[in-house]
């Protein structure tokens, strides 16, 4: 009775002893991702490859992978983010796994502003039979690609189908709504010079412009009215056309500094206030 | 019965786990460090190499080691350090002449000419000096790159090896006389004729623009202050002389901007010749 009350106890203490003794790998991958958690991005991405390095079989593979993709996202790295992360798709084991690389890759090509292929592979997993239960996913995405595209109104398309994105549906519309035509401003300053500047707020400047025109226009037509037509040409062609050149340009340069400010305005509220996931 | 079961148990649940356990690797043993440093240095991932290097080599110096963080530091561009390492060889080492030559080379890429030459003249006191001949060809390419004055062509020519002997005499050349533009003769000829300075330094489209402009806008000031339009007058006067004087100092720019565009390129030219030719360092693949 003795001795089997002892084996008992023997064999209690070591088999917990083994079971509670961390994997190597296991120990490896925490001592990565607690360097990511301290900001040491450099650091995790050294501990991932050594992980990956020993792990012949590729039991923490994905993760170290997704681990150094997220890494070089921090840092900014956004093409040799997106080289993990597809090593990491192409590690993965579950369906689950790829769903996740994937959506990674789609994010860093927001930030890395590489839309195309930030759609096209939404369109992918849109058309995989897979992930169809993901649906609402892959519209959050494709509505913060659009947003990254300065493509509001498509973005407030994309989140419209989400239930849970009414804020910013209504952001997105709203950007949309406040910015001004390029297209509109430079056609007005065609008929009347200036106007497309005053029609983006830029008063002076209109009025500068429109001065401009006139005082040369007026010494060209007055030329020509006395048959000075070598005079009248050298001033249409070095004085007035050039300020009229000039104008159109400044209208259109207007219009996008103008939807520029309201753009980034609301970039700058999304990156501080806004508490959902973002790219 | 009772106890053989219990047994088999024992061992079965004790031994089984330690097994496992022995196949565990520990990834910070010294053996693996090194393992893992060579592999980050032959994927060109240098400073973590140089790092899991220098690890290893706090608790087994060796020259073999030693010359792959140097080697780090340099494809990293930390020439400083890899100037220092490499200088650290004793001439016992097997690797030596290679260290040599490689601060040799970091010294150049440092732009250390100076340092660089008198290091090389030293190596004379070394017997038999593996490398001598290279260390000589880097010693006089250095000239190259600094204002001092090259030695006569035979001379200097001399010190190259035959296949190279064309693309480093066409370097002498441009060294001893570039074809520099004077920017006080471009000014100067631009202001006898209105973009001649242009013409000068092969920019014959501005010149041709530079001229009609200038001549038309004299042209209609002329006629205009002739036939009493004064405001007009003093418009395309106002525009010509602006014209005049832009080119005049745009034919002088123009002539420093052709300069600075040579220099340039021939830098460029002795920069990936010499990069070509690894700075004639013989170098050891450590990824074969």
């Amino acid at each position: 009775m003795k001795i089997t009350v002892t084996i008992f106890l023997l064999t209690l203490i070591c088999t917990a002893q083994n079971l509670f003794a961390q994997n190597e790998f296991s120990r490896q991958y925490n001592l990565a991702l607690k360097f990511y958690d301290e900001g040491k991005f450099y650091d995790a991405v050294t501990e991932c490859k050594r992980l990956i390095f020993f792990d012949a079989d590729s039991q923490y593979t994905y993760c170290a992978y997704m681990l150094m993709g997220k890494s070089y996202k921090m840092g900014a790295k956004f093409s040799d983010a997106i080289l993990n992360f597809t090593n990491a798709e192409l590690n993965a084991k579950t369906s689950d796994e790829v769903f996740q690389s994937k959506i990674e890759i789609i994010r860093a090509n927001i930030l890395r502003r590489t839309t195309d292929r930030a759609l096209q592979l939404l369109d992918e997993l849109d058309d995989d039979k897979n992930f169809s239960s993901r649906t609402a996913g892959i519209n959050y995405w494709r509505g913060w690609t659009y947003i990254f595209a300065d493509k509001w109104k498509k973005a407030a398309v994309s989140f419209s189908k989400i239930d849970s994105c009414k804020q910013l549906e209504k952001l997105c519309r709203q950007v949309d709504d406040d910015k001004y035509s390029e297209t509109f401003s430079y056609l007005i300053s065609h008929f009347i010079p200036g106007a497309g500047q005053i029609y983006t707020g830029n008063y002076v400047s209109g009025i500068l412009s429109l001065g401009w025109n006139v005082l040369w226009g007026y010494v060209t037509i007055n030329s020509f009215a006395a048959n000075r037509i070598f005079d009248g040409l050298i001033e249409l062609n070095f004085l007035w056309l050039r300020f009229y050149n000039g104008n159109l340009q400044n209208a259109q340069k207007f219009a996008v500094y103008e939807n520029q400010k309201i753009a980034n305005k609301a970039l700058y509220f999304l990156q501080f206030q806004y508490k959902g996931l973002k790219p | 019965m009772k106890k053989i079961f219990l047994l088999f148990i024992f061992f079965f649940t004790t031994g089984f786990p330690q097994a496992v356990k022995q196949n565990e690797i520990n990834l910070f043993s010294p053996a693996n460090i090194k393992k893992f440093a060579d592999y980050l240095f032959c994927s060109n991932d240098y400073l973590r190499a140089a790092l899991e290097y220098e690890k290893y080599f706090s608790l087994y110096p060796n020259d073999s080691v030693k010359f792959k963080i140097a080697t780090a530091y340099s494809k990293i561009g930390d020439y400083d350090k890899s100037a220092l390492m490499f200088d650290s060889f004793t001439k016992s080492s097997e690797l030596f002449p290679y260290a040599k030559m490689e601060y040799f080379k970091s010294l150049f890429q440092e732009k250390n000419y100076f340092r660089l030459r008198s290091s090389i003249l030293n190596i004379d006191s070394i017997n038999n000096f593996r490398f001598a001949y290279q260390a000589k060809e880097l010693y006089y390419y250095s000239y190259l790159f600094t204002i001092d004055t090259l030695p006569p062509e035979s001379i200097y020519l001399a010190h190259f090896d035959k296949t190279d002997i064309r693309q480093i005499k066409n370097f002498y050349e441009w060294k001893t006389d570039p074809p520099h533009k004077s920017p006080l003769l471009a000014a100067l000829l631009s202001a006898v004729i209105p973009g001649a300075g242009k013409f000068y330094v092969d920019q014959v489209a501005d010149g041709i623009t530079a001229l009609v402009a200038t001549a038309s806008l004299g042209y209609l000031s002329y006629t205009d202050f002739k036939a009493g339009h004064y405001f007009r007058g003093w418009l395309f006067g106002g525009l010509a002389a602006g014209f005049y004087a832009g080119n005049i100092y745009g034919s002088a720019a123009a002539a420093q901007i052709y300069n600075v565009k040579i220099q340039f390129d021939f830098e460029n030219s002795i920069g990936v010749f010499i990069n070509a030719k690894n700075f004639f360092t013989p170098g050891i693949n450590f990824c074969k």
